[in-house]
């Protein structure tokens, strides 16, 4: 929930003064969660052996890290804390994450989309898998119409059987053939 | 060094070699003037092309990518006032305005030539600088070396993003995840919960394209609500070539200064070229007779801003080969392909592979010719470019993030870190975390721990890393980074205070 444009161009301290407590609600959450991670890893860092040749063991390195980022962690929660009571504006998150999600609703999109890509490609082969994934993105991304569609396909095709013929003639990089079409 | 120069030249001008470096050239071109694709993500598209080949001349490639991506960066810069990358912002301050006013073949061309000077002035440095930085830094020990990787990363932290706090915790986010799978000296497994995927530790390379590439790509489809640049490609342009040299030349003091801007920030670790674009603009603004003529189209502004992002191409490469520290993602991209190829890239890479060293400084010079070249030959064709809409842009180029994480190891395990990572980077972006000192953080993670744990084991006295002076001064100069900037960020509260919102560093 970083401040956006059309939120930063709100005219007015309080608009400004509310975007700016939200950014930092959302900030302060990432925190405690990093925070909260690194207590749990440095924890896990700890309880590795130790060794017998040297100072250091295997488990040092990260529990120092993991700590450091925990202090930093810390220090940076304090600080969101403060702002956000000096603020004082914390109102309308619930709508905010709305909005938030709204405009990013295509980037969500395209992320499960990738999601589910990355599941199939072993199963259905790199081509076919890679077809169906950019026809499938590039709608989400352009307006459907005729043109669009026949661009897509077009498009879709050069870029999943071609580039497969690519890597494997020239740069002899084999992608996943996919169990469907092995044997 | 004159024959492993040779020798390295001997294999930059094979012929199979300098038609891949065109096609690089172009390639980065081509990338770099499409609004939101960086120089950095062309570069990791370029990695898996260049497994096959040797080291030498897949560098060679990337190099060539790297010198051509930061002056494709001005095209969208000059003609839609849209920084094609984020190392050209400070291009549109004057070569927009210099397009718009009737005349954007001399913007472009202006900016190509700052972009060849500024290249070739850094690459003269490089060579000048790099080998006797590295004969000095083989005589660091374990503790220098830890201090320094120390430094680099609080530079890194308090250069890049709105705020040290969360540039230091992406930092030490990036330590972390290095730390993830088999120890570096002993092999043991650590943090892996078991995981087959976690196993083997988090490839850097697929750290790399998850967080910037992914990361970056989602981002572009987010709705914004605002339309993109309006068009400005005339049916003409008159780009005046050789006259426009002629007045690049006829500005030496500026060329000289931007230039050098540029490879000094090029060789601080993690300050690239938009940190480069915008000091070279602001000093020439400054030097200037006339300060109000900037950003109304002056050609100081282009030439000042394209040789200061230009430069950091060869600045960047001296900490790389000197000390085996990245100056930038880029710069990272390029030192993991040389180990993917085997090349241990550190203070000894000058020593035990001089041919390939000198063969990077000859490649740097030729890729600037080609840019050149290429520009000056074809950059009517690459106008059009601009033109390709976002819906064919964003899903080819992420099949293309997916490919190089796959091709890197054939492991389809690392497709699935590879989205995980790049969600994790999307939600780091969007919370306003510096992606860049994450990425540093991961590659010198392993190097970090290595020294940390030698230098221990040779004496387990932790003061030894404040009594050795070399060592000490880097932790004190790390200190200072961090001092001044919470300073210069206290300050800018104090200046802006009604009005920021961005600039909360802590």
């Amino acid at each position: 929930m970083t401040s956006r444009p059309e939120e930063t161009a709100t005219p007015g301290a309080f608009a400004s003064g509310v975007s700016r407590a939200r950014n930092e609600f959302a900030r302060l959450i990432s925190y405690l969660v990093f925070g909260l991670g690194s207590v749990y890893l440095s924890w896990r860092a700890g309880q590795l052996p130790s060794s017998r040749w040297e100072p250091l063991g295997a488990g040092s390195f990260p529990k120092l890290v993991f700590a450091v980022l925990a202090i930093l962690c810390l220090m940076a929660a304090v600080r969101a804390v403060i702002d956000i009571r000096k603020i004082g504006k914390l109102d309308g998150l619930g709508s905010a994450l709305c909005r938030w999600i709204k405009i990013r609703r295509i980037s969500f999109a395209i992320f499960g989309l990738l999601a589910v890509y990355l599941g199939a490609l072993p199963y259905a082969g790199f081509s076919l898998a890679t077809f169906v994934f950019l026809l499938i993105a590039q709608l989400l991304i352009a307006d459907i119409s005729k043109k669009t569609v026949i661009q897509s396909v077009i498009a879709a095709l050069i870029f999943s059987v071609g580039l497969n013929m690519l890597f494997a003639g020239v740069f002899n990089v084999f992608l996943p053939r996919g169990v469907l079409f092995a044997g | 060094m004159l024959d492993a120069f040779l020798a390295g030249a001997h294999q930059v001008f094979a012929f199979d070699t300098l038609i891949y470096m065109l096609i690089g050239s172009v390639a980065g071109i081509v990338a770099a003037a499409i609004p939101g694709f960086t120089v950095t993500m062309a570069i990791i598209l370029t990695l898996p092309l260049t497994f096959a080949m040797d080291p030498l001349q897949g560098v060679s490639v990337m190099l060539s990518v790297y010198v051509g991506g930061y002056t494709g960066g001005l095209i969208s810069a000059a003609l839609l006032g849209i920084p094609g990358t984020p190392s050209s912002v400070a291009t549109t301050f004057d070569a927009f305005p210099m397009a718009r006013g009737g005349e954007p073949g001399r913007a472009l061309s202006l900016g190509v030539w700052a972009s060849f000077f500024g290249t070739v002035i850094s690459t003269v440095i490089l060579i000048v600088a790099a080998p006797p930085l590295a004969l000095i830094a083989v005589k660091l020990g374990p503790w220098e070396y830890f201090s320094l990787i120390v430094f680099a990363l609080t530079v890194v932290a308090s250069l890049v993003g709105n705020s040290l706090m969360r540039g230091l915790i992406a930092g030490v986010i990036g330590l972390g995840l290095a730390t993830i799978g088999p120890d570096p000296m002993m092999g043991r497994p650590r943090l892996t919960f078991e995981s087959d995927i976690l196993m083997p530790g988090l490839p850097f390379l697929v750290v790399l394209i998850g967080i910037f590439a992914i990361s970056q790509l989602m981002s572009e489809v987010e709705d914004q609500g605002e339309k993109s640049g309006q068009a400005l490609i005339p049916d003409s342009i008159d780009f005046k070539t050789w006259a426009v040299m002629r007045e690049v030349l006829m500005h030496p003091v500026n060329l000289v200064r931007s230039s050098l801007i540029g490879v000094v920030i090029g060789a601080l670790p993690g300050a690239g070229g938009s940190i480069a674009n915008l000091l070279a603009y602001d000093q020439a603004k400054r030097s200037s007779k006339t300060p109000e003529k900037f950003g109304k189209g002056i050609a100081d502004g282009v030439v000042a801003s394209e040789a200061g992002n230009s430069a950091t191409a060869g600045g960047g490469l001296i900490p790389m080969i000197a000390l085996g520290i990245p100056g930038s993602a880029v710069d990272a991209i390029l030192m993991a392909a040389l180990m993917v190829h085997g090349v241990s890239v550190g203070p000894r890479l000058i020593m035990d592979h001089p041919d390939l060293a000198y063969g990077m400084f000859v490649a740097m010079v030729v890729s600037s010719l080609m840019m050149l070249v290429v520009c000056v030959l074809s950059m009517r064709l690459f106008l059009r470019v601009t033109d390709i809409p976002k819906q064919f842009i964003v899903p080819t180029v992420m099949i293309c993030c997916v490919i190089g994480a796959f091709a890197l190891n054939n492991r389809v395990s690392d497709l699935y870190l590879l989205g995980a990572i790049g969600l994790i980077g999307y939600g780091l972006k969007s919370l306003d975390y510096p992606l860049a000192p994450l990425v540093l953080g991961v590659i010198l993670g392993p190097i970090a721990e290595t020294n940390l744990r030698r230098a221990l084991m040779s004496d387990g006295d932790w003061t030894v890393f404040f009594t050795r002076p070399i060592s000490a001064v880097l932790l004190v100069a790390a200190l200072l980074s961090v001092i001044f900037s919470v300073r210069s960020i206290l300050k800018m509260r104090q200046k802006n205070r009604p009005a920021t919102d961005e600039q909360d560093g802590d």
